[in-house]
């Protein structure tokens, strides 16, 4: 609210007698008191797109957690396939692109008889891949460098305290949780016999996933999202 | 949700107000019966540590509570009791009370080697018992028989009561100066001075701004002496200036008769208890104050000093300006049921709280003050307090003085205060007419 006031408060009988000021002041923090007491916070939206009473900005953070928007950046996650495993080919590009340099890599070959049908059309895995999360500045550059979809950073969570800062060295089954990721284009699809999708390939697209949130619950069978059709 | 428990503790405050003003009275009674003026000595239980103090100790967490929802925060609500239905309720922050209690008394009371040792030690407790013993004055409640005894709900009824008031309150400056003065240290010895000369120049104005409602009332008492029957303050509120109808009408409120006289009594008494916006002497984070060196419960006694002075400055303006424990109207009707009629007690308390239900109202409003004012600069003090109280109380004195010797009755006083109100209602509803661009700046531009 824009109030009207001269530079000169001697100009006003309102100022000049301060009393006036001095009420019309006090009714604003009133009314911001009787509305905070009586008002139920909403804790489902933003804090500035609250249309609740109360407008206390406050989140008690432990209990309550805030609505963080699209497109938040939180903790990474290895984005699995829909057997589970990560879809990292260890081509190195995130690690490349870190300018933290907290993304260490190994890779390693599937083994050629192994009869996994992705070590027909994939050759590298990695053997380990460990992000320091004290070091990562949450810039997301490794999700945009990733050719393959398989790092993202969709968790809506914090790094979790602990306690020992080795503990926050993730290696992969630290990372690798959530919902599987399906495209057209893996090349695990393209084994003999089958030809190009019907469809138009959409990977920048489908590479966002479904909007909201994700579970990062690794206990349960890993859900998937198949943009197959 | 949240509306029902606002409302619902609320509820339990009036409630607990009830509770304790019903067994002020009946142990009042009781005491009475063991020998005369025993009650008087339970009254000091009951309203001074019970009443005052708790009141004072709840004031801490309901400062910063209260602050916080004038603030958009939540507030304290960490501190929780360990026990299987408390853990996980943070009761209104009431436990941070426990907490800041054990905290106090825990820490070391550091006594700096170059302090006056004696005087230092003396300061917080001068500071303090002064303040305390402001409340003897004040009746929470009116004269009823309770066990064949007649029980007045006041600890003293001494015919110079507001003059103990005055008397009393510029004790605590001691405090402040000797606090000041026995740390040794430039900041503390700073703020001690800057203390009194507060205290000291706003006691004229406080002293001045209550003589308008001595003359009106023609007594300086606050409550009425129960052998003689001199009408003190409050009870001589409990009459109507103009009635309409049986048992409705305007009543002799000090802030009807005196509403300029309030106002400078409520500036000059927040001065007194050193609060933001008046806070200069001790203002804790920035220019440090008279208490810089204490530490422990010896701190806590000014803090706590400071909070039993907001409790007791809200009972002495509701005993002289808004009626004690009279209702406004109606009080008569309600006087007659067959309850209040056979147990005078029920009634008392009754009255009780309605006293502490505006006592706690105008506590709330200091609060308020305190957490929307910025804090006056030390110049702007002593002006606000010489150059504008002083001589507007002495204008109102002389007014108020005229109207009452032409008009005893009150009323020709009670039409000026009703206009003096009507004014500053009609500025504070008026918005003055936007400021067009100045053409000296806009020139300037150019």
């Amino acid at each position: 609210m824009s109030y009207p006031a001269s530079q000169n408060p001697h100009e006003d009988i309102r100022e000049s007698t301060y009393v006036p000021e001095l009420l019309k002041g006090m009714a604003i923090t009133a009314r911001v008191f009787w509305r905070n007491l009586f008002g139920e916070r909403d804790l489902t939206t933003r804090v500035v797109e609250r249309k609740g009473l109360s407008r206390v900005a406050t989140i008690a953070y432990p209990e309550e957690k805030p609505v963080y928007p699209e497109g938040y950046r939180g903790l990474h996650r290895l984005v699995p396939r829909d057997d589970g495993r990560p879809r990292c080919v260890a081509c190195y590009m995130c690690a490349t692109a870190c300018p933290a340099q907290c993304i260490y890599i190994e890779a390693a070959e599937y083994d050629p008889v192994d009869d996994l049908r992705a070590s027909r059309v994939i050759e590298k895995y990695p053997k380990a891949f460990v992000i320091d999360q004290l070091r990562c500045v949450v810039c997301g550059f490794c999700v945009e460098a990733c050719p393959k979809d398989a790092i993202r950073m969709d968790t809506f969570t914090h790094t979790p305290p602990e306690y020992s800062r080795q503990s926050f060295i993730y290696p992969v089954d630290k990372l690798l949780k959530g919902t599987a990721a399906v495209h057209p284009s893996d090349p695990w699809y393209r084994r003999e016999g089958s030809g190009e999708p019907a469809h138009v390939h959409k990977e920048a697209h489908t590479r966002i996933g479904p909007a909201g949130r994700v579970e990062v619950d690794t206990g349960k069978p890993v859900p998937v999202t198949r943009f197959l059709k | 949700m949240r509306a029902a428990m606002s409302s619902f503790a609320m509820a339990f405050i009036v409630a607990l107000f009830f509770c304790g003003m019903a067994a002020a009275y009946i142990a009042s009674g009781f005491a009475e019966g063991l020998f005369a003026g025993a009650g008087r000595l339970t009254n000091i239980l009951f309203l001074s540590l019970v009443f005052v103090m708790v009141m004072a100790v709840a004031l801490t967490v309901a400062e910063r509570k209260w602050s916080a929802l004038m603030q958009d925060r939540i507030g304290p609500n960490r501190a929780r009791i360990a026990l299987p239905w408390f853990r996980g309720h943070s009761l209104g922050g009431l436990p941070h009370v426990l907490a800041d209690t054990f905290k106090m008394l825990s820490k070391e009371a550091f006594v700096p080697a170059t302090a006056s040792r004696f005087l230092f030690n003396l300061a917080p407790v001068l500071s303090f018992a002064a303040i305390f013993a402001l409340f003897a004055v004040v009746p929470a409640g009116p004269t009823l028989p309770v066990h064949n005894h007649r029980v007045s709900m006041v600890i003293a009824t001494p015919d110079f009561g507001l003059l103990y008031i005055f008397a009393i309150a510029s004790l605590a400056v001691y405090g402040t100066s000797l606090a000041g003065w026995a740390s040794n240290n430039k900041l503390a010895l700073l703020g001690g001075v800057r203390a009194s000369s507060q205290m000291i120049s706003y006691e004229v104005a406080l002293g001045l701004s209550l003589v308008g409602m001595m003359i009106a009332f023609d007594t300086v008492r606050l409550a009425t002496d129960p052998v003689t029957g001199a009408l003190g303050m409050t009870d001589a509120q409990a009459r109507y200036l103009w009635t309409f109808g049986s048992d409705f009408g305007l009543p002799a409120w000090g802030i009807f008769l005196q509403p300029v006289g309030f106002v400078l009594f409520f500036a000059a008494a927040f001065a007194e208890t050193k609060r933001a916006p008046f806070d200069l002497p001790e203002a804790e984070s920035e220019i440090l104050g008279y208490f810089v060196e204490y530490s422990g419960m010896q701190f806590g006694l000014f803090m706590i000093g400071e909070f039993v002075e907001v409790v007791i400055l809200a009972g002495i303006i509701t005993a002289i300006f808004f009626g004690g424990y009279h209702l406004p109207f109606g009080e008569a009707t309600l006087a007659r049921w067959d309850l209040f009629r056979q147990h005078p007690w029920v009634w008392g308390a009754f009255l009780g709280t309605v006293f502490w239900v505006k006592a706690l109202f105008i506590v709330w409003i200091q609060l308020l003050m305190r957490w929307t004012f910025p804090r006056f600069r030390y110049d702007q003090v002593q002006r606000l307090g010489w150059k504008m109280l002083l001589p507007a109380g002495l204008l109102n004195l002389f007014v108020s003085g005229a109207l009452i010797l032409w008009d005893p009755s009150l009323r020709a006083l009670a039409v000026v205060g009703l206009f003096e109100i009507g004014v500053v209602i009609a500025f504070t509803f008026t918005s003055k007419p936007a400021v067009a661009a100045r053409p000296a700046a806009a020139a300037a531009h150019h």
